[in-house]
């Protein structure tokens, strides 16, 4: 304990006490020591100018050498887009199609659901009795620049005519060219059924 | 194959040289799509497009189309036909061959890609007739 004290006394009488005491007892003695701490720097302009320009000039530019070769290293977190694509859900909603029947009938009966359900207002629908007596619709038009792809027109059709596919690369070079008509969304389904199909027998548990 | 490690990485690229047949051939794929990659072959559809699997890429690059070279340059993304889409879109795990190729009815049309900017593309058009008629000065 006493020797504990001595050590912690101050540096100015350290050494008179430690005279003193030396002839009657035994202490350490602590004349050698390695100082472990912040190094205190040399403030002098020219001092601060050359550890800058080490810094800059060498010490970042290796460290960001460094880094540019671990990222080569690394696996991209980005994917090549048309030749890689992104996971999608079955229930995603994309450019819109008209379905058929297994036998090849179309299926959109003209009820006027969707028109009606659509906020955006983009689907026109006209109908009228066909020469069999069925009603079907005469025009089924969507403006595809309108449309918000809610999907509500697809939830509103009692007959799972009107559906959003899993397409979303049909973008075109002018306007007009998303302006739907009948025919152009029948051919979408045609084209996609088989993945329409796959895709509502996937999720038809949870609808 | 093993993960890290700078010789570990040499040896994933030596496997993709051989497996893409060649430096040159690596060179002609890595030209065409911005990378090259080494993976199974799980199959090929009417239009010649291959498509790979390898799971040692992460989720979202570890499938890939390489487009039909028919169509050197002139890839789209809309030249994937929807059963292949499906399957690369990660929608279904399996891929339409053998047993897992979807039924296909009568009226199913061919898929094409998006046509637009060529001749062939959509343009929009009334299905029904005018609801009137236009007055001509010449008739009577």
């Amino acid at each position: 304990m006493a020797t504990l004290k001595l050590f912690c006394a101050k540096k100015s009488g350290e050494n008179l006490l430690k005279n003193l005491v030396r002839p009657t007892s035994i202490v350490q003695s602590r004349s050698h020591w390695k100082d472990v701490g912040q190094q205190k720097e040399n403030m002098a302009w020219n001092d601060i100018a050359l550890r800058a320009a080490k810094a800059s000039f060498f010490t970042e530019i290796m460290k960001g050498f460094g880094m540019t070769f671990a990222q080569q290293l690394k696996e991209p977190a980005t994917i090549n887009y048309p030749f890689e694509k992104g996971p999608l859900s079955p229930r995603f909603r994309g450019e819109h199609a008209l379905r058929r029947y297994p036998s090849g009938e179309e299926r959109c009966i003209a009820c006027k659901l969707c028109e009606a359900i659509c906020p955006a207002q983009a689907i026109t629908i006209e109908a009228e009795p066909r020469a069999d007596g069925s009603r079907r619709t005469t025009r089924y038009d969507i403006d595809m620049t309108k449309c918000i792809y809610c999907g509500f027109c697809q939830e509103a059709c009692p007959v799972d005519a009107i559906v959003e596919g899993p397409n979303f690369e049909y973008s075109t070079e002018t306007r007009e060219e998303l302006l739907y008509n009948k025919e152009k969304l029948l051919s979408n389904g045609d084209k996609w059924e088989v993945e329409i199909a796959a895709n509502l027998q996937a999720d038809y548990l949870y609808r | 194959m093993s993960k890290t490690g700078i010789l570990d990485k040499l040896n994933v690229f030596r496997q993709i040289i051989k497996d893409n047949g060649g430096l040159g051939k690596s060179i002609y794929v890595w030209y065409k799509t911005d990378d090259m990659k080494t993976g199974d072959l799980v199959g090929e559809d009417k239009f010649g497009n291959k498509y790979y699997q390898n799971n040692y890429y992460f989720f979202g690059r570890n499938r890939w189309a390489i487009y039909s070279p028919e169509k050197h340059l002139d890839y789209d993304a809309s030249q994937i036909p929807p059963e292949w889409h499906r399957w690369l879109q990660y929608i279904s795990d399996v891929p339409p061959v053998g047993d897992g190729a979807p039924p296909r009815a009568k009226w199913m049309a061919d898929y094409y890609e998006n046509r637009t900017a060529t001749s062939k593309a959509y343009v929009p058009y009334s299905t029904v007739k005018p609801k009137i008629q236009s007055w001509s000065p010449n008739q009577s």
